[in-house]
């Protein structure tokens, strides 16, 4: 209903600083991806950006040219890329968000866009990274496919997976603490829980995993236990390089592992004993039977 | 003795207000007509006529405009105005235009926000440098040239009644530092283009003639990136509180305003000025029709008040 109260086209020239898209050699699907996830503002605004859709080979009704500005959301990505930057000195605040914008030209003012606990730049660095991981893996599986790498044993893949998803944090490793706090606030929990648990399936997606019982489940659990304890360890680590961190998290995947096995045999374990106790209870049941007719 | 005339006269004016409110309204909703006529508060007049009109509003109660308002709102303007700053958020640098800002309430909080907020990052910055002497810490106060971090804010407004309040207000309370006073009108702003940070106007975009033209004005004077913040009276939706809303507005308010300032009729026509300005929804087009993105608004007071934003882009 809003659609059609809405003016056809908004005046597009009037945008000071939305650029073209053709201008950025920018990464739009993963941008719109990104959206999803966390984006908690309604889209409203898109269809008033732009009329013609994101889709730059679009043309417009009647003839018109399709000006394909970039939208809101998109400049509020570029803005938090760029705040990135200050974070090491403001923290992950709306200062930092505040700096980000005055690199690209904007002023300081525009930070008044974002929330200000800064908690959008911490999730928008997430989601980054998160992409970036799972660029990374389907790069790696490209490779086993064409024949070019060996296919790793799956400790050693949940292994590599987790520590390069974990070496993306460390040049702000000091920062750190204060964004995974801010994460757990109320207001933050299903983005940043959602975030978490879609990076964690991905791992496993290109870990092989094609389980369609219970185990989907307590491998995801399992795996997500895992990368949060090793995230904690990883705060207080002082050792050269991580050396700790990677040690630590060798032994946990080494335990689950472990545990799978154990589950196995603590089933079948469990399966002969009550074979055992079944087969006493119709013995000791004959016995009764044949002494009352006696 | 003066107390008891003017008690008198109040009964006397609350009985006229009662009868001539209701007259107004009724005028109102017959030949509205459209073109050069325009309204002032529930009458029809001409563009000019308005603007003559609105001028010798606020001559008239420039002097006791900061008592009115304690009156009317009893005192609860006061947090609207802290709310309209604490969404601003400005940090120190930060270069204010404060439109229709006349005695200069968003100034003075907008110093006190930006000097607060300056005072924090340098204790910050003193707490991480951890080995410095004693001696290098009190430079470091003393060498404090800049309390407020650069930032300035500049009032400006049409009548300098208004304006020459909020210089004796300024000088009464003591802010000396990154004020400037500039005469104006909101729809052809005295400034180049590109040039501040934010641009607020508090309960004063209903006064002006041609808003749309404020607005243009606005977008043309914000840097890239600014942000435009609008503090109004606006539509309340809750029809119990409405009610109240109006029969406190169009019963008491011009009575005080006769029995405090002795001037009824610019109240009568503040309170008419409120029911005409656009909605929520409706103002938050006019300001996309100037070029803001991300337009937003946050209703105070479930309505009576609202804050609209919305940045250059």
């Amino acid at each position: 209903v809003r659609w059609q109260l809405c003016p056809p086209q908004r005046p597009l020239q009037a945008s000071a600083v939305l650029r073209r898209v053709s201008d950025e050699q920018k990464k739009e699907p993963f941008a719109s991806s990104s959206q999803q996830q966390f984006n908690s503002q309604p889209a409203d605004h898109q269809p008033e950006q732009e009329p013609q859709g994101p889709d730059p080979s679009y043309t417009g009704q009647g003839g018109q040219e399709s000006e394909d500005y970039e939208s809101e959301e998109q400049l509020q990505h570029r803005i938090l890329t760029a705040a990135l930057e200050s974070v090491p000195e403001h923290g992950w605040t709306a200062e930092a968000i505040a700096e980000g914008a005055k690199t690209l030209g904007l002023s300081a003012a525009a930070a008044g866009m974002f929330q200000s606990d800064g908690s959008q730049l911490i999730l928008h660095f997430v989601s980054q990274c998160n992409t970036k991981l799972s660029e990374l893996l389907q790069q790696e599986q490209k490779l086993v496919e064409q024949g070019e790498a060996e296919k790793k044993p799956t400790d050693q893949f949940l292994r590599d997976a987790v520590e390069a998803r974990l070496r993306m944090v460390i040049p702000y490793i000091e920062k750190w603490p204060q964004a995974l706090s801010i994460l757990l606030m109320p207001h933050n929990i299903p983005s940043s829980l959602s975030l978490l648990s879609s990076m964690i399936d991905d791992i496993w997606h290109y870990a092989g995993d094609q389980s369609t019982d219970i185990n989907w489940y307590t491998r995801r659990a399992v795996l997500t236990g895992i990368y949060n304890t090793t995230e904690l360890v990883m705060m207080q680590d002082s050792s050269p390089d991580f050396e700790d961190t990677w040690r630590f998290l060798e032994n946990r995947v080494a335990d689950a592992m472990k545990m799978g096995d154990t589950a196995n045999q603590v089933q079948s374990t469990g399966e002969a004993i009550v074979q055992g106790l079944m087969g006493a209870a119709v013995t000791v049941s004959n016995a009764e039977t044949s002494r009352a007719l006696r | 003795k003066m107390a008891g005339l003017g008690s008198a006269r109040a009964l006397r004016l609350l009985s006229l207000s009662l009868s001539l409110s209701l007259s107004r309204r009724r005028g109102a909703l017959r030949g509205f007509a459209d073109g050069p006529q325009m309204h002032f508060g529930f009458q029809t007049v001409t563009e000019e006529e308005r603007r003559e009109k609105i001028n010798r509003v606020f001559e008239s109660v420039a002097k006791k405009y900061d008592v009115m308002n304690d009156s009317m709102t009893l005192g609860i303007h006061r947090l609207w105005k802290n709310a309209l700053v604490r969404q601003m958020n400005p940090s120190p640098g930060t270069l204010l235009l404060d439109v229709a800002g006349g005695t200069g309430d968003i100034a003075f909080r907008f110093i006190d926000y930006v000097r607060s907020v300056r005072e924090r990052q340098l204790q910050r910055r003193l707490k991480h440098h951890q080995n410095l002497s004693w001696q290098e810490i009190a430079e470091s106060y003393q060498e404090d040239k800049s309390p407020l971090g650069d930032s300035q804010v500049v009032v400006c407004d049409i009548s300098k009644e208004m304006l020459q309040v909020g210089k004796e207000k300024a000088q009464d309370l003591g802010y000396s530092e990154g004020l400037s006073w500039v005469l104006g009108n909101a729809e052809e702003l005295p400034f180049d283009d590109d040039k501040f940070d934010v641009y607020t106007i508090a309960f004063g975009i209903r006064n002006v003639t041609r808003i749309d033209l404020a607005l243009q004005e606005a977008y043309r004077v914000l840097k890239p990136g600014g942000r435009f913040l609008c503090l109004e009276f606006s539509q309340v939706r809750n029809p119990l509180l409405s009610r109240l809303y109006d029969l406190y507005s169009f019963q008491v308010i011009p009575v005080l305003g006769e029995v405090i300032a002795g001037d009824w009729k610019s109240y009568q026509y503040l309170v008419e000025s409120i029911r005409r300005f656009p909605p929520q929804e409706e103002f938050k087009a006019m300001i996309e029709d100037a070029g803001f993105f991300k337009v937003d608004y946050e209703n105070l007071n479930n309505g009576i008040v609202a804050i609209h934003s919305g940045f250059k882009l």
